[in-house]
C-alpha cells in the first residue's frame, strides 16, 4: 500500500539525533554485530593475494598481488563458465520469479479455502528434497526410455527417443524447469504473504465497480504486490552468478560440460581439490564485486522510476 | 439500468466459470507435477533396497518393507541429534525472528536519518562472504566452535529475511505510527504494540524460513562441532547415513572401501521423508497467519 | 491464552535444553586429548573418506577395548571432499588424534601436523614386522621420517584374492555359454561375440531388449571409457600412464595406434548399435540399475564398482539362472600380446595411510593400541566378528558361515551395533596368523566357493578356473614403481605437470564421447588430438618420469643394503 503522506527529508542536527535515540542505540548494536560477523571475515580476503597454504596461515604466505586473478581472467575455461552461471542465473531468476508470482495469483483465486491449504502444503514440498532426489528423477524422465520421450514419441512430435542431456542446447533449459519445478511452491509464499495484506476493502469497491477478475488482478493484487517483487527482484539480481553447484554438477557430464560447468564448478575443480585456497577466494571476491556493482545499478534504476527499492 | 446489470453478471458469471474450471485444471496439473518427487520418493521409501535397485519404480512399492526406516532410526545418536535440533529451531527462530524484525522496523522508519545507510551496510552482506576458513577462524576466536551458541548467534540477523518484513512494514500505513506517537508512545512500544501486531503474514513467513533452516542444517554442525557428538544435529546424523561417493578421490583404495558403504537410494528416500515429516506438520499452526487482509479496522483517511 | 501458556512453556523447555546442550561443552570429548575412562582409554580418529560410524556401544568394540586397554571413536568424510574437510582442520589447529588424510595426507604433511614414527616403529613388533625393511624405507619422506602407515594390501604368507577386483572387460555368463565357452583374447573377438549373441538373442527372456555394451563415463568414473588402450596393450594398472617394463620409460596411452583402434572400434559398434546411445549421458544410478535388470552384455569396469548391488539385486530376481553374472576375460588388442589385467601380490600405497596427529597427547598409547589390531586375536575379532556368533567352527578349524550368519552381518543395523572392523585401521589380508584361515571371510576359499552362483561355478569350470582370477591370470609386480597412479593422485595444480593432468582429464571428458559418436572417425580422432595437445602433455610425462626413476632407485639402494 502506498504511503498516505509525503515523505519529509529529514535535517541531521540535534535535535532529531535526541528524538531518535533510541533507534540509534539500537542501530549500533545491529552494526556492531554485523561488522562482527559479516565484516571482520573479509580480512580473509587476503588469500585471494597470496599463495595461500593453510599452515603458514594469513601472514606469512607468500604475496604474489594480483597472481590469482590474472590466472583466472587468462583461463578461457573461466571465461566460459561466468558465461555459462551468468546465462543460467538470468534464466532461473525471471522463470523462477514469474512462475512463483503467477501461482500465488491464480491461488489466491482459488475459492476453496481447504482447497487451497492443500495445493499450496503440497506445492512447497519438493523444496525439501535434494537436488540429489530431484535430478535423480528427471535424468530418469528425460531419458531414452523416459516418460517425456515415451509421451513425445507417442503423439508423434518425435520420431525416435531424444536423449536430451546429450545436446547443450537443451541443458539451461532443463536446470530452469528444474528450479522452476523445485522451488515455485516455496518461493510463492512470500508472494502470498504480501497478497493477504491487501485490503479487502479495495476488492470490494472494485467489485461493486464493475470490475471483472483480470480486472482486479491488474489494478489491484499486482500493485499491491509490486513492493515485493521488486525488492526480491533486486536481491535476486544481485545473486545471478550464484546460479548455482548442485544441479549443475549432478546433471552435467561429458558431453555438454561447456556448457554446464559454474564458477563454483570451476572452483572446486581448480581450486579447494588443488589445494588452491586462493583461487577460491578469487573467485569470490570478483562474485562479490559484480554483485555488488548489480545491485548498485538495479537499485538506482528502481530509483528512478519512483518504484521500492533497497536502499 | 437493472437490464445493463444483469447483462453484465450473466457476462462475468461465464466468463469467471471458464476462469474456475481452467484454473482448477491447472492446479491439479501443478499438484500433480508438484507432488510426482515427492511421492516417487515415499513409493521407494517403503520399497526394499535391493529391488529398487532395478529401477522402474513409479506410483507403487513393488517390494514392501520398513526396513529402510528401520536401519534410518536405528542410529542411537539419531536421538541426541533430534533434541538439539528442536532446540535450535526453537530458540533459533524465535531469536531471529526477533532480531530481523527489529531491525527490520527500524529501517522501515521514513524518519530515520541513517536508514538509508543502514540498509545499505547490511544488503551488502547478503553478497560478500569471507570464506570457509576466515570464519571458521573468527568463530574459533570468539569461543563459539564447539558449543551450542554457533547455531544460534551467527546466523540471527540476514539481510534478505529482514528486507521482506520491511517491505512490509513500508506498507502499513504511517498514520498509525503517528497517532501512536501523539499518544506519547515511543519506538520499542509502537514496535511490539502497533506495527508488529500487523505484520502476522510476514513474521509467519520469516519463521517459517528460519525455523526450516535451522531444520536442515547439517554443515554447521559438521564444521564447527565435529568432535562434540552431543552437540549434533539430525540432518548431520542423516547426512553420515547417507554417505555417496560423489567425489573424485585419487586413491583407488578409498573408492574400494568407500563404494561398500554407498547406501542405497531407498534408505536416502527414507531419511528425506522423515526429515519432511515435521515440518509438514508445523505448517498448519502457521496457516492462521496468512490471513486475508489487515484487520486494521477504521483506519481510512 | 492457552495457546500463549502452551508456547511459552515450549520456549523455556527449548531454553533449559539449549542452556544443558551449551553447558555440555566443557564435557566434551575434545580432539586434543584422550580420556581414561575406566582405565580404558579413549581416542578420537577422522577418515577423510567415507565410511559408517559405529554405535558408541559396539559390542565388539568393547571386546577389543577389553583386549587392548583403548577404543577410538572414528568420525569421516560427509558432504565434503578431502581435501576441504583436512584444510579446515589444520586452518583450526586442532585435530584428532588419528588421521587419515587421503587426498588431503600431503597438505597435512605440509602443515606439520603429522607425528614422525620411525623412532618409535622397532618398539612395536606388530607394527614392525607389518612391513619389510625396504617398505619402510619407501615410505619415508622428503624429510627423511616416515609419518603415515599404509593399512591396506598386506598380506600375511600369501595373497588368497579369489575374486578379481580390478579392471577387466567383463562379460555375462550366458554369453560366453551360447557360444559354447569360447576362448576370447582380443577386443576384436569380443566385440564378434557380442554382436553374434545379440542378433540370436536380442531380447531376455521376458522381452526386454539386451543392451549389448554400456560405458559409464560419469564423473570420477570415466575410467570405464578411458584407460582401456592401457591395458590392451598389455600393461599393468599403472592407471594414468604407461611405464614400460624394459625401458622404464614413461609413456602416453591416450595416443597410441592401439587407443586409436580401441576408439575406433567403439566408434563402429556405436553406429552399428551395439554400444548403448545413452553411455555419455547416464549417471552412476542409472548404470548400476541397467546393469541390475541384466540386460547388458558387456562392460569395462572395476570389479568393486559393480559387484556390491548387483549381485545382490540379480540373486533376488533370479536372474543368476538365465546366466546374467559377470566373468573377467583376458582381453589385449592383439593375439600373442600379454594381459596383465590382475596384479597379484601386495602394492604399497605410499601416498596414504593413518598416521598420529601433534593433537595427540598419548603417542606411544596410540601405537600400542595399533600394534595391539594387528595380533590374531584382534584381526579375527575386526574381520571375522564373535566365535559362533558371527562364524563357527569345524573340527579342521576352519572358520565357515551358515546362510543365516551371512544375512546377519550384511545387515546395517547389526553392523552398526555388534561389528567393529576398525576399518581404516593396519590390517592384514591374505592368511590369518593361525596358518589356517584366511584373514577374512571373503578370502576363505570354501566360503567363496560357497558363495558363488551356480552359471559362475559351470563357466569357471568350463575354463579350467577355480578363481576369478584364473579367468585373466596373474602376474607378478612389473617393478618398485607400481602402481605410478599413487604418486598422480598427488599432483596439483601447483606444478605444470599437474596443470597438465587435469587440463587432460578435462579434454577427454569432453571429446572422448564426441570421438566414440563421430558420425567421421578420422576427422573426429584429429580434430580431438589437436586439441589433446594444447593441454601440453608431455609436461605431464615429464613430470612422472622422476618419481619412477626415485622410487627404482630407492629399492635399489635397499635392496644393497
Amino acid at each position: 500500500m502506498a504511503s498516505i503522506g509525503k515523505v519529509k527529508k529529514e535535517r541531521i542536527n540535534w535535535k532529531e539525533i535526541k528524538k531518535q535515540k533510541v533507534l540509534l542505540l539500537l542501530s549500533a548494536g545491529y552494526v556492531i554485530y554485523g561488522f562482527i560477523f559479516c565484516y571482520l571475515p573479509l580480512a580473509g580476503w587476503l588469500m585471494a593475494f597470496e599463495n595461500y597454504k593453510p599452515k603458514a596461515g594469513f601472514f606469512h604466505s607468500e604475496f604474489i598481488g594480483l597472481g590469482k586473478f590474472r590466472q583466472l581472467f587468462l583461463d578461457d575455461g573461466f571465461i566460459r563458465v561466468i558465461r555459462n552461471t551468468l546465462a543460467m542465473g538470468v534464466i532461473n531468476l525471471v522463470t523462477t520469479m514469474v512462475a512463483a508470482i503467477v501461482f500465488a495469483i491464480l491461488l489466491n483465486e482459488v475459492k476453496s479455502q481447504g482447497g487451497k491449504k492443500v495445493v499450496q502444503t503440497i506445492s512447497y514440498l519438493p523444496h525439501f528434497l535434494s537436488w540429489i532426489i530431484v535430478t535423480g528423477i528427471l535424468h530418469d524422465a528425460l531419458s531414452g526410455t523416459g516418460i517425456v520421450n515415451d509421451l513425445l514419441v507417442r503423439f508423434h512430435l518425435l520420431m525416435e527417443p531424444l536423449n536430451f542431456f546429450a545436446y547443450p542446447k537443451y541443458f539451461w533449459w532443463i536446470v530452469a524447469f528444474a528450479n522452476v519445478w523445485k522451488e515455485t511452491g516455496w518461493n510463492a509464499i512470500i508472494y502470498l504473504a504480501s497478497i493477504t495484506a491487501i485490503d479487502t476493502a479495495l476488492y470490494e469497491a472494485a467489485a461493486i465497480d464493475g470490475a471483472g477478475r483480470w480486472a482486479r488482478i491488474k489494478y489491484i493484487t499486482l500493485p499491491g504486490i509490486k513492493p515485493t517483487i521488486i525488492i526480491l527482484l533486486l536481491m535476486n539480481a544481485g545473486n545471478v552468478l550464484n546460479a548455482g553447484f548442485e544441479v549443475q554438477y549432478l546433471l552435467g557430464n561429458g558431453l555438454v560440460q561447456s556448457v554446464s560447468q559454474t564458477i563454483d564448478i570451476y572452483v572446486l575443480k581448480w581450486g579447494i581439490s588443488q589445494g588452491d585456497y586462493s583461487l577460491g577466494t578469487a573467485a569470490g571476491i570478483f562474485k562479490s564485486v559484480v554483485s555488488i556493482t548489480i545491485i548498485l545499478i538495479a537499485n538506482e534504476m528502481a530509483k528512478r522510476a519512483g518504484e521500492e527499492r533497497l536502499f | 439500468m437493472i437490464n445493463h446489470r444483469m447483462l453484465h453478471r450473466r457476462k462475468s458469471s461465464l466468463g469467471n466459470k471458464v476462469f474456475v474450471f481452467l484454473n482448477t485444471i491447472f492446479m491439479v496439473l501443478f499438484v500433480i507435477i508438484t507432488l510426482y518427487p515427492v511421492w516417487n520418493t515415499l513409493v521407494l521409501a517403503f520399497n526394499d533396497g535391493t529391488d529398487a535397485l532395478r529401477g522402474g519404480l513409479y506410483l507403487w512399492p513393488r517390494k514392501w518393507t520398513l526396513q529402510n526406516y528401520i536401519t534410518v532410526l536405528h542410529k542411537k545418536n539419531l536421538l541426541v541429534g533430534a533434541y538439539i535440533t528442536v532446540a535450535r529451531t526453537v530458540i533459533g527462530t524465535l531469536t531471529a525472528l526477533a532480531a530481523n524484525a527489529l531491525l527490520a522496523y527500524i529501517v522501515s522508519r521514513k524518519r530515520f536519518i541513517f536508514k538509508r545507510q543502514l540498509s545499505l551496510f547490511w544488503v551488502i552482506t547478503m553478497y560478500v562472504n569471507g570464506g570457509m576458513i576466515p570464519v571458521f577462524l573468527l568463530y574459533k576466536g570468539l569461543g563459539l566452535t564447539n558449543s551450542f551458541l554457533v547455531y544460534i548467534i551467527p546466523g540471527m540477523v540476514g539481510a534478505f529475511n529482514m528486507m521482506v518484513i520491511r517491505t512490509y512494514m513500508v506498507g502499513i500505513p504511517d498514520s498509525l505510527e503517528e497517532s501512536a506517537q501523539l499518544d506519547g508512545a515511543g519506538d520499542l512500544v509502537i514496535f511490539t504494540k502497533i506495527i508488529s501486531p500487523l505484520c502476522k503474514p510476514v513474521y509467519a513467513t520469516i519463521a517459517l524460513f528460519c525455523a526450516v533452516g535451522h531444520w536442515n542444517s547439517w554443515f554447521d554442525a559438521m564444521l564447527y562441532n565435529r568432535m562434540n557428538s552431543n552437540l549434533t544435529t539430525l540432518q548431520y546424523e542423516l547426512m553420515k547415513l547417507l554417505s555417496s561417493v560423489s567425489n573424485q578421490s585419487n586413491s583407488v583404495e578409498s573408492m574400494k572401501n568407500a563404494v561398500a558403504a554407498v547406501t542405497p537410494t531407498s534408505v536416502r528416500s527414507a531419511a528425506t521423508i522423515l526429515t519432511m515429516l515435521p515440518i509438514v506438520c508445523l505448517y498448519p499452526f502457521l496457516q492462521r497467519y496468512f490471513v486475508t487482509g489487515l484487520t486494521i479496522g477504521g483506519v481510512k483517511g | 491464552m492457552r495457546r500463549k501458556q502452551i508456547t511459552a512453556l515450549l520456549v523455556t523447555g527449548a531454553m533449559v535444553l539449549g542452556t544443558i546442550s551449551g553447558c555440555s561443552k566443557g564435557t566434551a570429548a575434545t580432539g586434543a586429548s584422550s580420556k581414561e575412562d575406566g582405565g580404558i582409554k579413549e581416542f578420537t580418529a577422522f577418515f577423510a573418506v567415507p565410511g559408517d560410524e559405529i554405535n558408541d556401544d559396539n559390542e565388539i568394540q568393547q571386546h577389543l577395548a577389553e583386549l587392548t586397554g583403548a577404543k577410538v571413536k572414528e568420525t569421516w568424510l560427509t558432504g565434503q571432499t578431502a581435501e576441504e574437510a583436512v584444510g579446515t582442520l589444520i586452518a583450526g589447529g586442532e585435530y584428532p588424534d588419528f588421521i587419515c588424510g587421503s587426498d588431503g595426507t600431503s597438505q597435512l604433511y605440509d602443515a606439520g601436523a603429522l607425528v614422525a614414527l620411525d623412532d618409535y616403529i622397532d618398539d612395536y613388533p606388530n607394527i614392525k614386522n607389518f612391513f619389510t625393511k625396504l617398505e619402510w624405507e619407501q615410505l619415508r619422506q622428503a624429510d627423511g621420517h616416515i609419518y603415515w602407515i599404509p593399512q591396506f594390501n598386506n598380506s600375511y604368507e600369501k595373497d588368497m584374492q579369489t575374486t578379481h577386483n580390478d579392471e577387466a572387460f567383463w562379460i555375462q555368463t550366458r554369453v560366453l555359454k551360447w557360444a559354447g565357452y569360447p576362448k576370447i583374447t582380443t577386443m576384436d573377438e569380443y566385440f564378434d561375440l557380442i554382436e553374434r549373441y545379440q542378433e540370436a538373442n536380442p531380447t531376455m527372456e521376458d522381452g526386454t531388449k539386451n543392451i549389448p555394451y554400456t560405458i559409464l563415463c560419469d564423473d570420477w568414473r570415466y575410467f570405464c571409457l578411458e584407460n582401456a588402450p592401457l591395458f590392451l596393450d598389455g600393461y599393468p594398472n599403472d592407471g594414468s600412464c604407461i611405464v614400460d617394463l624394459d625401458t622404464k620409460k614413461v609413456k602416453d596411452y591416450n595416443t597410441t595406434p592401439t587407443a586409436k583402434r580401441y576408439f575406433q572400434k567403439l566408434n563402429e559398434e556405436f553406429k552399428k548399435g551395439i554400444v548403448d546411445p545413452e553411455s555419455f549421458t547416464q549417471i552412476y544410478d542409472e548404470y548400476i540399475t541397467k546393469l541390475s535388470t541384466g540386460r547388458v552384455l558387456g562392460m569395462i569396469d572395476q570389479w568393486w564398482d559393480f559387484y556390491v548391488h548387483v549381485n545382490d539385486a540379480l540373486k533376488q530376481q533370479g536372474l543368476e539362472d538365465q546366466g546374467c553374472n559377470y566373468v573377467p576375460l583376458p582381453i589385449t588388442i592383439d593375439k600373442g600380446v600379454k594381459n596383465r589385467w590382475h596384479t597379484s601380490g601386495d602394492t604399497l600405497n605410499v601416498g596414504s595411510g593413518l598416521s598420529i596427529t601433534v593433537s595427540c597427547k598419548d603417542v606411544r598409547g596410540a601405537l600400542k593400541f595399533v600394534d595391539d589390531l594387528l595380533s590374531e586375536e584382534a584381526i579375527t575379532l575386526r574381520n571375522w566378528g564373535e566365535k559362533d556368533v558371527d562364524y563357527l567352527v569345524d573340527q579342521d578349524g576352519l572358520f565357515y558361515r551358515t546362510p543365516e550368519i551371512r544375512m546377519k552381518v550384511s545387515n546395517t543395523a547389526y553392523k552398526a551395533s555388534h561389528l567393529c572392523p576398525y576399518s581404516y585401521f593396519p590390517v592384514w589380508t591374505g592368511m590369518s596368523q593361525d596358518g589356517i584361515n584366511a584373514a577374512k571371510p571373503e578370502l576363505q576359499p570354501n566360503e567363496f566357493l560357497d558363495s558363488l552362483p551356480t552359471n559362475v561355478q559351470e563357466c569357471l569350470e568350463a575354463y579350467g578356473c577355480k578363481t576369478y582370477v584364473e579367468m585373466v591370470g596373474e602376474n607378478e609386480i612389473p617393478g618398485p614403481w607400481y602402481p605410478i597412479y599413487t604418486f598422480v593422485g598427488t599432483m596439483t595444480t601447483a606444478t605444470p605437470g599437474g596443470t597438465a593432468w587435469i587440463k587432460m582429464r578435462e579434454l577427454k571428458h569432453e571429446y572422448l564421447p564426441k570421438v566414440v559418436m563421430a558420425p567421421d572417425f578420422e576427422a573426429g580422432w584429429d580434430e580431438y588430438l589437436s586439441a589433446y595437445e594444447t593441454c601440453n602433455p608431455q609436461a605431464f610425462l615429464d613430470e612422472v618420469q622422476p618419481e619412477v626413476d626415485r622410487r627404482i632407485k630407492i629399492a635399489e639402494e635397499a635392496a644393497a643394503n
